[in-house]
């Protein structure tokens, strides 16, 4: 049986021959050869593009605006009405919930060995340095979240529900904690992944770089011993940091959404976060993965393949995610409760009616078709193009389930908000069923400032570390090659246990 | 990844066919016992039909109990069919091959199965004819469509359907073998399924787009039919612990743990029954208890949300379930060593057995792990639905406890009963493991040198 190696990089945007080799041909799955890798990685690395200049400077004034959004707010709003930091904290939650999933799809999709992931694994990666940001963006919203308790001349008595049941003060060191140790693991995996990249480019950069990578990988050698540490501890940080991105999101959206609208009970909403969070960071990854095979420079080493394989995964995902919200909705519709009721009037069909469509929109309706195309997966532009479409309605998603939540209830003496006496014997109530709320300018820049830090730190990432997984994309090329079973040539895969 | 040799096409065939056109001595005895069994529940159906309900353990107030729990775990064990024979061929999973007809089987038989529990549980089967027509044409008592209980028919009647063309689909090819090596009714049998199969490239390139589209057509029936049963449950309000959001996917979840689990327990009796282990490897194995690690964590993720906002809403009567579920007490039924006993069984155990490799290539492990899951699983069911009715509410009027009775215990045992038998009849007339398939996965098999190893690879299309 004849058989070949990709020899040089395939010409950019070659097309398919779907007649031979089904949907793609093969050089538009091939990983280009090691060789030279990392030295073209460098390279490229080194010449910026114009749109790299265009993100930073995007990101620098966006991040600027929402500064001064945050301050003014803070002077004139202060922190005692947590009212006044619903989209602050929609913001934080919408930033949150796309760059903590975001690293996990490397681990997830090293776990499954998919050969595809390989030139997605290091952007995935990269989001882990966001999460250092939203440690910072979190204590703002940990000081607005009202108490549980407030003390009376009776004593202490519980205000509110709580995944903290009987712990009657903000369980902020908590909280904290759990935000600091996802950050603290996602970094770690950075770090662990890019070791060897770091260990052979540092003596191809100058500069900072250079001695950022003598610090960080200096005694990487590329022994046998050192891998099998580094894939073992790949491994098991993955599996601790999934588990701890699935912890702190239950934690935040039961805190922060759930605890904060009266009578809300709803088991799902913490899977169902989870799933969007999956849903965002996918699409975030995608949509840089897009623009650095786009405009950046990238084109050659990131094909069409991972797109189209992924943009399935995304599919599956949307479909998730439209599943879940079902699942909630005709659960609370049909048990005709009027605890339920009030709150879907209030989340979907009342106070919130048109954002609640506007986000179906966004994340379902438009999404869908675009990714159940082939046509679109196949071309590469169709999952980046869902891509957008969800993070706008993610974006729209935690507008209204956030902003909402600190909207629901209004503030009464001592800074708390709520008060049911009667908590233990009968669910709160949200009624009357509140208003919308909009935002202030200050908000405005808030949501604002929160994308820009997103694109601000990601590109400060990609500047500092090689933005595209090195040892796996070489790794990838050694278990592929292209042969001839038949009449047509196909990719052949291997892989290792 | 892949072990085992290359097997020439006339060995696959002389081997998968083996237990169809040989018959092992243990066949029709193990046949007759299960036959027995089942023909003693049917008895003891027939009495309870004629005595009534009364000779159950059912009451007034907890009117849902062993036939309820069994239709449910019935259902969740039919989710393994989808789960490893569409999800895994969309995903390409080389190692589903030998798994999938057991699986698309399983679930036909255990669908058959569960369908049969709500019957015999309304007392009066042939009533359940007012499900789909009026009560009574002249008072215009029409049936409420509007419940879950008319929705869960029309979702499993349409997975049955639909499950066995995706079975008859796959199976079009090997009939066409069965055909060329049988004589006699059996060829003319073989002859008329086969529909005139001669494996040119049209008719495979038909197949697999058929298998493919059903694949992906079957998938939405899948999740909808665990998520309706579920909403039996979750749709009342009435019964605290019951209406909870979280239930659909909480519950198609726990199918797909159940249902894996009992493929892998069924792949493990076949390779020792029919000596099939050059087909069915412990790297498949291995490679299921991997996937089982992960859709179990799932599964206790659903557990843990289903359990912590049951208590966050903090109101008594659903608090008074959870004490009844979680702490001791003079109940007569001490639920909570159950709940205890169920959360080991099927999470914790099964999981510390597929953690290491070896273990997960160890068949008693990993049979030990599976029979774990299943009689967890059950459990759970039964933990779910029978403390909610058996509450002790405020009104102490309303407090009751259940205890089964034999007809009870009869009837659900035998259902094992009846879908075993059902499957070795399956295999006496039907390849149990899809000969195509493994051929298939031969042919895209090779070889490559990566340094000094030789490791095995894949032709992928796409």
């Amino acid at each position: 049986m004849a058989s070949e190696t990709q020899a040089h990089p395939p010409a950019a945007g070659h097309g398919h021959d779907s007649h031979e080799h089904g949907h793609f041909g093969p050089e538009m799955w091939v990983i280009p050869e090691g060789p030279g890798l990392v030295a073209d990685v460098n390279e490229r690395q080194r010449t910026t593009p114009g749109i790299w200049r265009v993100v930073f400077y995007a990101g620098a004034i966006l991040t600027i605006l929402g500064i001064v959004g945050f301050l003014l707010k803070a002077f004139t709003a202060g922190f005692s009405d947590h009212r006044a930091w619903g989209f602050y904290v929609a913001a934080f939650a919408f930033v949150f919930t796309l760059t903590a999933s975001a690293p996990l799809a490397a681990c997830a999709f090293r776990f499954t060995k998919s050969h595809w992931r390989r030139p997605l694994s290091r952007i995935a990666e990269i989001f882990s340095l966001v999460s250092i940001v939203n440690i910072l963006l979190f204590i703002p919203a940990l000081i607005a979240l009202p108490d549980i308790g407030v003390m009376h001349e009776s004593g202490e008595q519980l205000v509110r529900r709580s995944i903290w049941f009987q712990e009657l003060v903000n369980p902020s060191g908590w909280l904290l904690a759990g935000m600091i140790g996802l950050s603290f693991c996602s970094v770690a995996i950075l770090w662990l992944a890019a070791l060897p990249d770091m260990a052979q480019s540092r003596h191809l950069v100058t500069g900072f770089r250079a001695s950022l990578y003598g610090r960080l990988a200096g005694g990487w050698y590329g022994t046998k011993r050192q891998w099998q540490i580094q894939k073992g501890g790949l491994a098991i940080l993955g599996a601790l940091y999934f588990m701890m991105v699935v912890f702190v999101q239950f934690l935040v959206v039961s805190d922060f959404a759930m605890a904060m609208i009266p009578g809300w009970k709803d088991s799902i909403l913490p899977p169902f976060y989870t799933v969007i969070s999956f849903q965002g960071g996918l699409a975030s990854i995608l949509l840089v993965a897009y623009v650095m095979r786009r405009w950046g420079g990238y084109r050659y080493l990131i094909g069409q393949a991972p797109f189209w394989a992924a943009s399935k995964v995304l599919l599956g995902l949307t479909l998730l995610h439209t599943y879940h919200l079902f699942a909630f909705f005709i659960t609370y519709w049909y048990g005709r409760l009027e605890v339920e009721q009030a709150i879907l009037n209030y989340l979907m069909f009342d106070s919130y009616i048109g954002i609640f469509w506007a986000q179906l929109f966004f994340t379902f309706f438009i999404p869908f078709p675009i990714l159940v195309s082939n046509h679109a997966r196949r071309e590469g532009w169709g999952a980046p193009l869902a891509a957008i479409f969800i993070v706008i309605g993610l974006m729209l998603w935690h507008i209204r389930i956030f902003a909402a939540a600190f909207a629901a209830a209004p503030a009464v003496e001592g800074g708390l908000y709520y008060l049911p006496s009667d908590a233990f014997s009968f669910p709160a109530l949200l009624l009357p069923v509140p208003g919308a709320t909009f935002p202030d300018l200050w908000d405005i820049f808030m949501i604002l400032g929160g994308v820009g830090i997103v694109l601000l730190v990601f590109r400060i990432g990609m500047m500092l570390l090689p933005p595209l997984s090195l040892w796996e994309m070489k790794e990838g090329s050694m278990y592929q090659r292209v042969d001839t079973l038949i009449r047509g040539r196909y990719l052949v895969l291997a892989k290792p246990e | 990844m892949q072990e085992g040799k290359v097997l020439p096409a006339a060995q696959i065939n002389r081997d998968l066919l083996r237990s169809i056109l040989e018959t092992p001595r243990w066949f029709w005895p193990v046949v007759s016992l299960l036959g027995a069994i089942v023909l003693a529940a049917s008895i003891t159906v027939g009495i309870m039909i004629n005595t009534g309900l009364g000779i159950t353990g059912l009451n007034y107030k907890v009117v849902w109990g062993f036939f309820i729990t069994n239709f449910v775990f019935w259902i969740g064990i039919s989710h393994a069919g989808v789960m490893l024979s569409a999800i895994l061929r969309l995903a390409k999973a080389e190692w589903r091959r030998p798994a999938t007809r057991a699986a698309e089987v399983l679930t036909i038989f255990s669908l058959m199965t569960a369908m049969i529990m709500p019957i015999i549980h309304t007392g009066r089967p042939w009533r359940i004819l007012y499900w789909a027509f009026p009560y009574d044409f002249a008072r215009g008592i029409w049936p409420n469509i509007r419940t879950p209980l008319v929705w869960d028919p029309s979702a499993i009647l349409t997975y049955l359907t639909s499950s066995t063309l995706f079975v008859i689909i796959a199976l079009v090819p090997d009939f066409a073998v069965l055909r060329d090596r049988t004589t006699g009714w059996p060829k003319l049998v073989y002859t008329l399924l086969a529909m005139g199969w001669e494996g040119n490239p049209r008719q495979w390139k038909l197949q697999i787009i058929a298998g493919v589209l059903l694949s992906a057509l079957i998938l939405p029936v899948f999740v909808s039919v665990h998520s309706i049963v579920s909403w039996d449950f979750g749709m009342a309000v009435a019964i605290k612990s019951w209406h909870s959001t979280v239930f659909a996917p909480y519950f198609v979840v726990g199918a797909v743990h159940s249902g894996v689990s009992a493929v892998v327990f069924a792949m493990i009796l076949l390779r020792w029954a029919y000596g099939w282990q050059d087909y069915i490897r412990h790297e498949h194995i291995d490679a299921l208890g991997r996937l089982l690690i992960v859709v179990a964590t799932g599964w206790f993720y659903f557990l843990v949300m289903e359990i912590i906002f049951g208590i966050y809403g903090l109101e008594g009567d659903e608090l008074a379930v959870r004490a009844l579920q979680f702490l001791p007490g003079d109940y007569g039924v001490a639920y909570n060593v159950w709940m205890i006993v169920f959360v080991g069984i099927t999470y914790f155990l099964p999981v510390i057995l597929w953690l290491p490799k070896a273990w997960r290539r160890n068949l008693w492990i990993m049979s030990a792990a599976c029979i774990s899951v299943n009689v967890g699983m059950w459990l759970e069911r039964y933990l779910l639905f029978v403390p909610g009715q058996a509450n002790k509410q405020f009104q102490t009027f309303t407090w009751n406890d259940y205890l089964p009775q034999w007809p009870e215990a009869l009837i659900v045992g035998a259902t094992f009963a009846f879908v075993s038998m059902l499957m070795l009849l399956f295999s006496r007339v039907f390849p149990l493991v899809p000969l195509y398939d493994i051929k298939e996965g031969d042919i895209l098999r090779t070889e490559m040198q990566v340094g000094r190893r030789t490791l095995t690879a894949t032709f992928r299309e796409d």
